[in-house]
């Protein structure tokens, strides 16, 4: 489990990396992070499952101008790990799906506080640009490799911490909820399970039809035919 | 003079040094000073005077912004610009500060709807319908879809925005992201299509009919909820979830 844990944080480390300061490969993006964390716990089922949910609501989330967005790359981490850890106990369907239902509340409430915590990495990122421009000013070329380590490093440092004390504090809390909710929450799982998908998706067909009627008809057009192949080459 | 033209190798070191564009973004200077650090090869070379390199550093750490996919083609536009003033003796700061400021804000308007509204979540579907399918697999078919074409720009924007200058967001390569831009929201209205279509029968077999009709309330919940900013999609799901497991107790 250490050796487990310790993979965890460094996939939260790399995950906060990558979602804004390098590159923004989309490796930080729920679906990413539960693949990777379900071969780390041998469970690729519950893993996707839970990563399944976070990544169609984290696609529906836009980091447009200055507005900040959910940090999924966080509440990725955060929520597909404390299913994980959820669901190692007895081998029921039903723990695995209580698992699910607590690990994406649980990525979704990560995800939510993620905002502040992020908004206060960017106004402590002020400071180093100032230092950045006197440091420049003063001939010390060096500066903005400095800054740009410093900048890397701190994004690295505040995800992993933020992960460790979410999975912590989830697992500990949450234990107990499984082992005697179980029947609720798996009942619950059944229902929200589906309309978070639902929901997710119709943000994304809104965003993608833009009130135009050709583009309504080609996804009717395409579900029902879709259905209609899958059901009759289906067994 | 030829001392003073960039060569291949610094157009890499600035595409290299440009995916790191956001590594300090503050809400002052935004990308401001990831701009000057990608933007640092081009002035070691045509400045080797260390204090006027230094002082032209200084100023381009002023704000900046732009969608960071296509800050590489402002980057390299704005390469050129500088060896052109350096090559006629007639530099003028203010000018790259305006080219700099308008290619941004045109940038942002194409790059915004292209990658956040438009290819993200194409990728982001076309992972989950393989997730759903096939596993694992999901995870690969986002980053492929997402990074053809994310880091192919990311990396190739800055030669191809040095090769062009300030005129490379013309109107045939506006026309040409727009209509990119219209083709993978289409694409993207059929994906949605094949997923929903797979979510109600997976591999052939009808999904229950609980899970059909929740699915069919949230597909009705979401595209009544899509046009209003608040409460975010976030919020509506933490909502939802705490609904059902409110009301799995009263069952």
């Amino acid at each position: 489990v250490t050796v487990e844990l310790l993979l965890v944080l460094l996939i939260a480390g790399l995950a906060a990396v990558d979602a804004t300061p390098f590159a923004q490969t989309l490796a930080s993006q729920p679906l990413v992070t539960a693949t990777v964390l379900g071969a780390v716990f041998g469970d690729w089922r519950t893993a996707l499952e839970v990563g399944v949910v976070l990544q169609i609501l984290s696609a529906s989330t836009l980091p447009i101008g200055a507005r900040t967005p959910e940090d999924y790359a966080g509440g990725g981490v955060i929520g597909v790990t404390i299913a994980l850890l959820l669901a190692q106990g007895p081998p029921y369907a039903m723990v695995r799906d209580s698992a699910a239902m607590l690990g994406v509340l649980a990525g979704l409430v990560a995800a939510t506080l993620g905002v502040p915590l992020v908004k206060w990495q960017r106004r402590r990122n002020e400071a180093l640009g100032r230092w950045a421009e006197a440091e420049l000013r003063a001939g010390h070329e060096g500066a903005l490799a400095a800054a740009h380590r410093a900048g890397i490093v701190f994004a690295f440092a505040v995800g992993v911490s933020y992960a460790a004390a979410c999975i912590a504090l989830g697992t500990l809390a949450l234990g107990p909820v499984v082992e005697h909710q179980s029947l609720r929450l798996s009942r619950a799982w059944g229902i929200a399970h589906p309309l978070w998908i639902g929901l997710g998706l119709a943000q994304l067909l809104h965003a993608f039809v833009q009130r135009r009627l050709a583009r309504a008809l080609l996804f009717g057009g395409v579900l029902l035919a879709s259905w209609l192949l899958l059901m009759v080459g289906g067994p | 003079l030829n001392e003073r033209r960039l060569r291949e190798r610094d157009l890499w070191a600035m595409a290299l040094r440009a995916l790191a564009l956001q590594a300090t973004w503050n809400y002052e200077r935004q990308q401001g000073v990831g701009w000057a650090w990608a933007f640092s090869p081009a002035l070691r070379r045509l400045h080797p005077d260390h204090a006027t390199r230094c002082r032209r550093l200084a100023e381009e750490t002023a704000y900046f912004n732009t969608q960071p996919t296509l800050a590489s083609l402002a980057l390299g536009a704005a390469a050129a610009l500088e060896e052109r003033q350096v090559a006629a003796g007639t530099p003028d700061d203010g000018l790259l500060a305006r080219v700099k400021a308008a290619m941004g804000a045109s940038l942002a308007a194409l790059g915004d709807r292209l990658f956040w509204f438009t290819l993200r979540p194409v990728a982001a579907c076309a992972g989950v319908l393989f997730a759903l399918a096939a596993g694992a697999m999901g995870a690969v078919v986002m980053l492929m879809a997402y990074n053809g074409l994310h880091l192919g720009l990311r990396l190739n924007g800055v030669s191809w925005g040095y090769r062009r200058g300030p005129a490379v967001m013309d109107a045939a390569v506006r026309g040409r992201f727009e209509r990119l831009t219209r083709g993978l929201a289409i694409a993207g209205a059929g994906l949605v299509g094949v997923l929903v279509a797979w979510l109600l029968a997976p591999g052939g077999v009808p999904a229950p009919l609980v899970f059909q009709a929740a699915l069919g309330a949230g597909l009705a919940l979401g595209l009544m909820t899509a046009t209003r900013a608040r409460p975010s999609p976030t919020e509506w799901a933490l909502g939802l979830g705490a609904l059902c497991v409110f009301a799995a107790g009263f069952r």
